[in-house]
């Protein structure tokens, strides 16, 4: 499809409260679909260009199309649909989230922080050991 | 730009789609192609605007939708659940009631002033 056409689609999709997957899988299934159009008007002889054309107009006004999909309160997220509630909820969520937020990142970087750890681990047994040569070798003389 | 059907038109997609989905599972350019192919061309919808009907009537459960790789690209067919084949039934009967009552009216004489 005409990438800008797409793009500002997406766009008009996501501010006007559709659901990111519903932008997604309508975005990606009008790509696929202006395609087969371009596709079968070149295996009439049309060239790319005229191919493309044709098929947007095929396709539809993509504001009517916008305005099809809006029309869908199934469509639109949770948050567009009840926005009181999520000015509510979300930041709740957000706090109640929080005291998990070490635990989360901890998860994610597991192997980071395993690796950070041996290091703590080992570069203490290092210090010891110094300090307790130093104190022996004071001791002993 | 596409053709777009008088308001009237509204519901119709729907219960081409489920009709057309209770005989086979497709895809949206198949789907766009066989309605204009079952309507002779009677009816023509912005082709894109079948796909929040599908994703409409996915949500609601009468169909389920699956990804499946063809040629290169992915294509996302949709098919008729249990719920799909009532709701198909619901809007045929109402819409052979509608059609019914609205040919009753065109045929009959009278009442009709210039």
């Amino acid at each position: 499809m005409s990438r800008p056409e797409l793009s500002r689609l997406r766009a008009r999709l996501l501010r006007s409260g559709v659901a990111p997957r519903h932008v997604k899988r309508t975005v990606a299934e009008l790509d696929a679909h202006f395609d087969d159009l371009v596709d079968e008007a070149r295996g009439t002889g049309a060239d790319r260009a005229l191919a493309e054309r044709q098929a947007l107009e095929q396709l539809g006004d993509m504001d009517l199309l916008a305005d099809a999909v809006c029309a869908r309160p199934e469509l639109r997220s949770w948050a567009a649909n009840y926005p009181r509630i999520a000015v509510i909820v979300y930041p709740l969520a957000c706090l109640a989230i929080l005291p998990a937020v070490p635990l989360i990142a901890g998860v994610a970087n597991a192997s980071n922080l395993a690796r950070w750890i041996a290091c703590a681990l080992l570069s203490g047994i290092v210090t010891a050991t110094i300090l307790l040569v130093l104190q022996l070798s004071i001791t002993l003389t | 730009m596409a053709q777009t059907n008088p308001p009237f038109m509204s519901g119709v997609p729907e219960l081409l789609l489920l009709r057309l989905l209770a005989q086979q599972e497709m895809y949206g350019y198949e789907l766009v192609r066989s309605i204009r192919k079952v309507t002779a061309e009677a009816i023509s919808l912005g082709e894109g605007v079948i796909y929040p009907a599908l994703h409409s009537l996915e949500r609601n459960g009468s169909l389920k939708s699956k990804r499946k790789p063809v040629g290169g690209r992915t294509r996302v067919y949709y098919s008729l659940t249990a719920k799909g084949r009532r709701r198909l039934k619901e809007l045929s009967e109402d819409w052979r009631r509608v059609q019914g009552g609205v040919a009753m009216a065109l045929e009959t004489p009278g009442h009709v002033q210039a």
